[in-house]
């Protein structure tokens, strides 16, 4: 038997997509002004979401993964985000950005802002080439419209949606007729399963967890990436090792602390996630002879922090149910915000 | 300048009049505007879960403790404390003193709140009793910040004060006027029937004597009742008996002018017109006196700091109250009472 000529790479097992601006990226873009200043920021001058990059590298680190990244951005930014994620120490394997210019030329003004007609049909294609076997987690923000896409998405190819409450939902959403054919061109090619098993939203806005409830415990809101690496922990994504270099490199970065980090934790049990196993294997972790694991020695004591939190919610509550996404009636979550809106505190 | 200390807070998330769910906005609202402090919500665990969820909240910087008791606001508080040791005012103060938070916010049961942290909490060497401070609206301002309120104790923690403690009460009220207000040579003055320092029983001309042989105090003799709205003292110091009948008073002469003012908005079209012209002003008198913006009046003469908020504060005034606790910290005003105290 001969060998092949060339030897293909392991298919991944794991697929992260990724969001950019305000998942990977502090980006504003609340004013004329923070949009233009975002547009001339050279590589440098833009600043990673704290625990992000780490997230990532550590995610990569376990082998047999690959990073979609599908990003608002317009196309002209390519190379200063290829050139950020490089200084971040990001390795892409899919980057698709948002031809904007395109979209203005061909008078199709709804597609500047839409992000339905943008995203669903972007990460449906990326689907068809994968693996049906390959799990997926998915980042994005509480900004525009992740929750609802990712989790339609996720609802799409493991046969949750039908045909009928697709189309409802692509027609309120406003989406162009060539990105209605892409979507259900790409849906049919691929093979039913349930590969996405989390949905992290970072809170950028600071919009209530609780808004996010009715796409059920699949998606968690998270204030900042320590949260998302306990429930990846949780979920055997990462190590607890990984965690704690994740955490390290908040708490030296970011002027994390001890007392963010473990209300980060209790925000998380108070929620529902089952998180205990989590926080001993972050013990365990702590009592090895890595010199790492000294350097979070000075913050002190994460273990007891940790259990004083636990305690002191008396009987943590039980994790929220499962439920059936109504897509049709949660669609305005996905509708571009005008600017009044977008800038109005939730509370 | 350096980054701020991180303080934590505790709050009684059970008491006031609009608890929990205006405790819970206002730590919620504190968590988003001060990146330095970090609220612990002490209160039953499910009814904060179910604010928090519909509330704006920075989740990195809030914690809760879970209680499952409380003292209402008409409760006695020896006998509601005794019969709830895990009421969330007891239960804040334990974790206060345990060193779980650095300072306490309430704007429940009074009594319950001293005497929880009478219960947790060591009173400051040379302290024989804690004062009830309060603040209150006058004509002049005093301070870098222009600060239009004065401040009063006791008014009802030590219902009858030595000259001792009529002295360690000058001391701490002007340590956290000078603290909080930001004014560095509070103008401190005596409650009594005149302005000379003979007149009134033996404690206050007694204490009289005593503070005025103090340099570092800025002792201005005695005040009558009529001076606390005028604001000639920045500080006024009485007995806790005699500081609640003035509160007391101080609060039923505003509420028959508003009560007046309101009568005679319907009565007569002329006297209605005539507020009207006047409401702007009336309003900027509202503005600049509103209590809410002060947050709440501290419990001094403890190692720990307690805030005693409004029983009425809704989120502002909640929120307002952990700033004046966190600032207190931070400036260790434990320390500069002991250090007044000392001299």
């Amino acid at each position: 038997m001969s060998l092949p000529d060339r030897i293909d790479p392991r298919p991944p097992r794991r697929i992260y997509r990724w969001d950019l601006d305000k998942t990977y990226l502090q980006t504003e873009f609340e004013s004329l002004r923070d949009l233009v200043r975002t547009a001339f920021q050279k590589a440098h001058e833009k600043t990673a979401v704290p625990g992000a990059s780490a997230l990532i590298r550590e995610l990569a680190a376990n082998g047999d993964s690959r990073l979609c990244i599908v990003s608002g951005s317009p196309k002209q930014m390519r190379a200063v985000l290829e050139e950020k994620l490089k200084l971040d120490g990001v390795q892409w394997d899919e980057f698709v950005l948002k031809d904007n210019v395109g979209n203005l030329l061909r008078g199709r003004f709804r597609a500047l802002r839409g992000q339905v007609g943008y995203k669903l049909p972007a990460i449906l294609e990326s689907r068809v080439n994968a693996p049906v076997e390959a799990e997926e987690v998915l980042f994005g923000d509480d900004a525009e419209a992740d929750a609802f896409i990712y989790s339609l998405y996720a609802d799409l190819i493991a046969g949750r949606v039908d045909e009928r409450v697709l189309s409802q939902v692509l027609e309120a959403g406003g989406v162009y007729p060539d990105d209605v054919t892409r979507v259900h061109a790409a849906w049919k090619k691929i093979p039913v399963a349930d590969p996405v098993r989390r949905i992290f939203i970072h809170l950028d806005r600071l919009t209530p967890p609780a808004h996010f409830t009715p796409y059920g415990p699949r998606v968690v809101p998270v204030f900042n990436y320590f949260q998302a690496a306990l429930v990846l922990l949780a979920d055997g994504h990462l190590t607890a090792p990984q965690v704690l270099k994740i955490a390290v490199e908040m708490v030296q970065t970011a002027g994390h602390n001890i007392i963010t980090l473990s209300n980060s934790f209790q925000d998380l049990l108070r929620r529902g996630l089952p998180l205990q196993q989590a926080a001993i294997a972050l013990s365990q972790a702590l009592e090895g002879p890595n010199a790492l694991f000294k350097a979070m020695r000075p913050v002190p004591d994460i273990l007891a922090a940790f259990s004083k939190r636990l305690a002191a919610l008396g009987t943590p509550p039980p994790p929220p149910p499962v439920q059936a996404v109504d897509y049709v009636s949660l669609i305005s979550h996905a509708l571009p915000r005008n600017h009044k809106a977008r800038t109005k505190p939730a509370t | 300048m350096g980054k701020p200390e991180q303080i934590t807070i505790a709050f009684d998330v059970m008491g006031g009049d609009y608890g929990p769910t205006e405790v819970v906005r206002g730590a919620a609202q504190l968590s988003l505007e001060s990146p330095h402090i970090h609220t612990l919500l002490v209160g039953d665990r499910r009814l904060i879960d179910e604010v928090l969820a519909q509330t704006k909240h920075n989740g990195e910087r809030l914690s809760i403790h879970h209680a499952a008791e409380y003292v209402g606001m008409d409760e006695k508080p020896g006998e509601a404390l005794a019969r709830k040791p895990q009421a969330s005012v007891s239960v804040a103060a334990r974790l206060v003193a345990e060193g779980e938070a650095q300072a306490l916010v309430s704007a429940g049961n009074t009594g319950a709140g001293v005497l929880a942290c009478a219960r947790h909490f060591q009173l400051i060497p040379g302290v024989r009793r804690a004062a009830l401070a309060t603040v209150y609206p006058t004509r002049g301002v005093r301070g870098e910040k222009q600060d239009p309120f004065s401040l009063i104790l006791d008014v009802g923690a030590t219902v009858e004060a030595t000259a001792d403690d009529l002295v360690a009460f000058a001391v701490m009220g002007s340590a956290y006027a000078r603290i909080i207000s930001r004014n560095e040579r509070p103008k401190v003055a005596l409650l009594s029937n005149g302005v000379e320092p003979q007149k009134g029983p033996p404690r206050v001309t007694e204490a009289h004597a005593r503070l005025l042989a103090m340099p570092n105090l800025n002792f201005t003799g005695n005040v009558e009742g009529i001076d606390i709205p005028k604001g000639t003292a920045d500080v006024i110091v009485t007995d806790g008996f005699v500081g609640n009948v003035c509160l007391k008073m101080l609060e039923g002469v505003h509420d028959t002018v508003m009560e007046l003012a309101q009568y005679a908005y319907k009565e007569s079209l002329r006297w209605r017109a005539g507020l009207a012209m006047l409401s702007s002003g009336i309003q900027r008198l509202k503005d600049i006196t509103d209590w809410e913006q002060y947050g709440g009046a501290p419990i001094l003469g403890f190692d720990r700091i307690f805030i005693k908020a409004h029983g009425r504060s809704r989120a502002r005034a909640i929120a307002n109250a952990g700033k004046v606790a966190a600032k207190a910290v931070a400036h260790e005003l434990g320390t500069a009472i002991r250090e007044g105290l000392e001299r």
